[in-house]
């Protein structure tokens, strides 16, 4: 896969597209994310979208933090495993 | 299962390996049952049962990608039926997501995600998504975990992940943006900046 090959602005903005969501999860090959990169950095077709699913990424992110569990909780199943062999 | 429970050679190490990742399946728990009662009864039954199955975790592998699974694995027996979901190609799911977008831009909400905090509106929207793609949303965007690890936890291919990760961001981002919509949060409006209650 030549095209793999640092060739950002080679890459069409279908493709980009395709594996945006991949990119952003950093699930691609090294060359491939070197391209994506090169690709959006000049793309103002691609670029808008890429931004936009960055920024619900980011957003969907922050939910993890704001939701921690009772602190009773971990006692209660401590007590269990206790009951259940755990020395 | 079946293991002598007065053997303690078999418990070593699970309260230093298994029992730091109690918080991240107490979470994974709440996103499954989305009931807090529910969820403490799974948190429980996931943590007896990795007690009782510790000596088939592998040592120097991902512990929370196990427990995560037997998580998982006991909450789908508990259900009566699961419901089959549709879904497309990962690549069809991609381009889609290009459809939501310029949906969003067009309707003065290009910016919605980086300009107002919707971690409400997250929330709630993640327990409207349909069970498979909310198992996908949750471990891959809340819990970090990769596409591979993704698949492990839930027993299906790479390309299964994707396929419903994409689809369950997208469900997502329809229900954000139709909230947004109705709250009158979108920008460029005709009539300048919107105001509350009108
Ligand atoms: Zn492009």
């Amino acid at each position: 896969m030549n095209e793999d090959a640092t060739m950002g602005k080679m890459l069409s903005c279908d493709k980009v597209m395709r594996q945006l969501w991949d990119y952003l999860d950093e699930e691609l090959t090294p060359e491939r994310m070197s391209a994506i990169a090169a690709h959006l950095s000049g793309c103002n077709r691609c670029f808008p979208q890429y931004d936009f699913e960055r920024a619900f990424l980011r957003a969907v992110r922050s939910v993890r933090e704001e939701n921690p569990p009772p602190a009773q909780q971990r006692e209660r199943v401590m007590a269990a495993l206790r009951a259940n062999g755990l020395p | 299962m079946g293991q002598d429970p007065s053997a303690p050679a078999a418990e070593t190490g699970f309260e230093e390996i298994a029992i730091p990742w109690l918080d991240d399946v107490a979470r994974f728990s709440r996103h499954l049952t989305k009931d807090p009662a529910d969820a403490e009864g799974l948190l429980q039954e996931t943590f007896l049962r990795a007690l009782r199955g510790w000596h088939t975790f592998t040592p120097g592998t991902e512990c929370r990608r196990w427990l995560f699974t037997i998580c998982r694995n006991t909450f789908i027996q508990g259900l009566q039926s699961r419901k089959p979901v549709a879904y497309d190609a990962p690549e069809l799911e991609a381009l889609a997501a290009a459809a939501v977008h310029a949906g969003a831009v067009s309707s003065g909400m290009g910016d919605i995600f980086s300009r107002i905090d919707l971690g409400d509106a997250i929330k709630c929207g993640l327990d409207k998504l349909p069970e498979a793609f909310r198992e996908a949303v949750v471990l891959v965007d809340l819990e970090g975990m990769s596409y591979e690890g993704s698949a492990q936890v839930l027993g299906v291919p790479v390309g299964t992940i994707r396929s419903r990760l994409f689809r369950g961001r997208r469900l997502l981002q329809e229900l954000l943006l139709a909230h947004a919509q109705d709250a009158g949060l979108a920008a460029n409006r005709s009539f300048g900046p919107l105001k509350e209650g009108t």
